[in-house]
């Protein structure tokens, strides 16, 4: 029987062929909430299942992330509620406010190719691009999987993502993906395992690839697979991990229940306009619309890279007057890097707002739009209401559309250096 | 087991879970009691009074219901609100599963927006796999509930479902 992605690791983690369709029960690597979700889970623990105790404390984590460092009382009080939960149960991987989003840490300290990893946060699907059948769940599912270890998954069905070709300068993966998403939907993948391949995905870096699986849940999928390869190894190397890397790829002749090819020759830089994110148009099309804010950084552009071609485009230049400009690095290890290149230094120079990694902009949580204002992010979610303000409008791009409007005060298509 | 109740509100194709409970609310309040007053705040800001004046409340939704988020907050307060089965064309799957995790019915069926409205009097019928619209004198199929899933419905919940057996079944 040939397989796909998902299929492999399911049936490696059965020890048996499973196929589509079938409803398996499986161990989980590692499982992680954060403090939007991980509250109400001890609470299932505790009502549900008459347990605070996790079943192994090195393969479940918490992270404060969400509300971090904490905005208010309430938030507090639920950090504390979580931090009394990690340490009752000797957890050695409690993340503090400042330390990072949960999806970036997972990614450098925990996620490996032919993992299960389940995450109390829809954009878990981003360990997909380390090759880790990753999907979020909700705080019930996070409780039981806490107390036993286990949980039960359908087998999705695959739908397969060709890219092909060499991306032009200043598009990114984030435009490929933002297109691909116009294309199938929102709810094109529902419960599918997106699988990314072809020589356009090979020739992405790590954290590209991190990017495009990011937002598999933003087309229903349930997880989005990439291939492991050399990167993945050296990727893994890179954090002390070279052990845990293995290869995976489907099968030749692997069963797709839908495939696109995505031909990234000549493509333009996308946006995702409000309030929907299948609402994806060229860039070009919203060219000249103000902006209030300008985000770069959360679980889909907060990375090494993203940081590097904003600072390479903001260097000398400074941030319009019209718009303010907000950093958030993924994780403490980014911003660190990040302040060891200078980087942060040539964004800080050019007016941007340097920000704790956690989450921050991209749930309107600690820092909120105002009344018709207009925010311009590298986030992967532009619904009504996400960034803290019904009245607020929210554009989702690329980390080089966002660095070149920061400068412009406007949407502007990265692409023409000389408007910039 | 059968759910009967007035059909609350017909929501658009891809409501989402930032809609249902804003992200703003979530981080700060653990009572659901207090959370569910801000539910579909953003879009109906009359929902939740409507639906406390309402008996036996039931939402309809177009296609990919509750998609976005993971938040089970979202199904914890539609069900808070009194709401005892939400009918969608489709589900967003996080949605649909913490939905029978917490022990919320849900079930799929196709053109249900076009079929009724909101005020008509309806009876699911799960064992029968009907939707009995007593308004409109009508009859829909709905599609079956996967078979865990059921399992999950009539243990009331995921929790229930692992006290009775003992954790997961191999």
């Amino acid at each position: 029987m040939y397989k796909t992605m998902a299929e492999k690791i399911l049936s490696d983690k059965r020890g048996a062929d499973v196929s589509t369709g079938d409803t398996v029960i499986v161990p989980v690597d590692f499982v992680f909430s954060h403090d939007g979700t991980m509250p109400l889970a001890i609470r299932q623990m505790e009502s549900g299942l008459s347990t605070r105790k996790v079943y192994d404390p090195y393969k479940v984590a918490g992270v404060c992330d969400h509300a971090s460092p904490s905005p208010s009382e309430k938030a507090s009080n639920v950090h504390i509620f979580m931090r009394k939960f990690a340490k009752e149960n000797k957890m050695p991987y409690f993340f503090e406010n400042g330390d990072g989003i949960c999806h970036q840490i997972v990614v450098e300290k925990f996620a490996a190719p032919w993992n299960i990893i389940i995450g109390g946060d829809s954009h878990t699907c981003t360990h997909g691009a380390l090759g880790a059948f990753a999907t979020g769940m909700g705080s019930t599912d996070i409780a039981a999987i806490m107390a036993y270890g286990k949980t039960w998954l359908r087998v999705p069905e695959s739908f397969k993502i060709e890219v092909t070709g060499t991306l032009p300068k200043h598009v990114c993966s984030k435009d490929v993906i933002l297109h691909t998403i116009g294309e199938i939907t929102a709810d094109g993948a529902t419960y599918m395992s997106m699988e990314f391949l072809g020589d356009g995905v090979d020739a992405m870096s790590v954290e590209s690839r991190l990017t495009m699986s990011n937002m598999a849940i933003e087309a229903g999928a349930v997880t989005g697979l990439c291939q492991t390869d050399s990167k993945v190894r050296a990727f893994l190397e890179s954090h002390k991990r070279g052990q845990e890397y293995r290869t995976l790829a489907p099968d030749k002749n692997a069963t797709y229940a839908d495939e696109i090819v995505v031909e990234v020759e000549g493509m333009e830089p996308m946006i995702a306009y409000p309030h929907r994110v299948d609402n994806v148009a060229p860039v070009t099309q919203f060219e000249g619309v103000d902006v209030d804010q300008v985000c770069i950084g959360s679980c889909t552009n907060g990375r090494m890279e993203d940081i590097r071609i904003a600072a390479q485009i903001l260097n000398g230049k400074k941030v319009a007057e019209n718009t303010r400009l907000v950093v958030y690095p993924a994780s403490r290890d980014i911003l660190i890097r990040a302040m060891d290149e200078g980087l942060i230094k040539t964004l800080a120079e050019a007016g941007a707002a340097i920000c704790p990694p956690g989450c921050g902009f991209c749930i309107g949580r600690t820092v909120a739009l105002g009344d018709g204002e207009v925010a311009l992010s590298t986030q992967n979610r532009n619904f009504k209401g996400r960034m803290g303000n019904d009245n607020a409008e929210i554009y989702l791009c690329s980390p080089a559309t966002a660095a070149v409007s920061a400068i412009t005060g406007k949407i502007t298509d990265p692409r023409d250096g000389l408007r910039w | 087991m059968k759910r009967k109740g007035k059909i609350l509100r017909i929501f658009p194709k891809d409501t989402n879970t930032d809609e249902i409970i804003a992200g703003k609310y979530k981080y700060d309040e653990l009572d659901l009691e207090k959370l569910a007053v801000h539910t579909f705040e953003s879009i109906d800001p009359l929902f939740y009074a409507d639906a406390s004046k309402t008996k036996n409340p039931l939402i309809v939704g177009a296609t990919n219901f509750g998609c976005g988020s993971s938040r089970e907050q979202a199904p914890q307060v539609l069900k808070t609100c009194g709401i005892s089965c939400v009918i969608a064309e489709s589900f967003a799957r996080i949605f649909y599963r913490n939905c029978f995790n917490i022990g919320l019915p849900v079930i799929e069926c196709k053109d249900m927006t076009k079929k009724v409205a909101q005020g008509d009097e309806i009876v699911v019928d799960f064992e029968l796999g009907i939707i009995h619209n007593i308004t409109k004198k009508e009859e829909y199929d709905f599609k079956p509930i996967p078979k865990f899933m059921q399992e999950l419905l009539e243990a009331g919940g995921l929790m229930p479902y692992l006290r009775l057996h003992g954790g997961y079944r191999d």
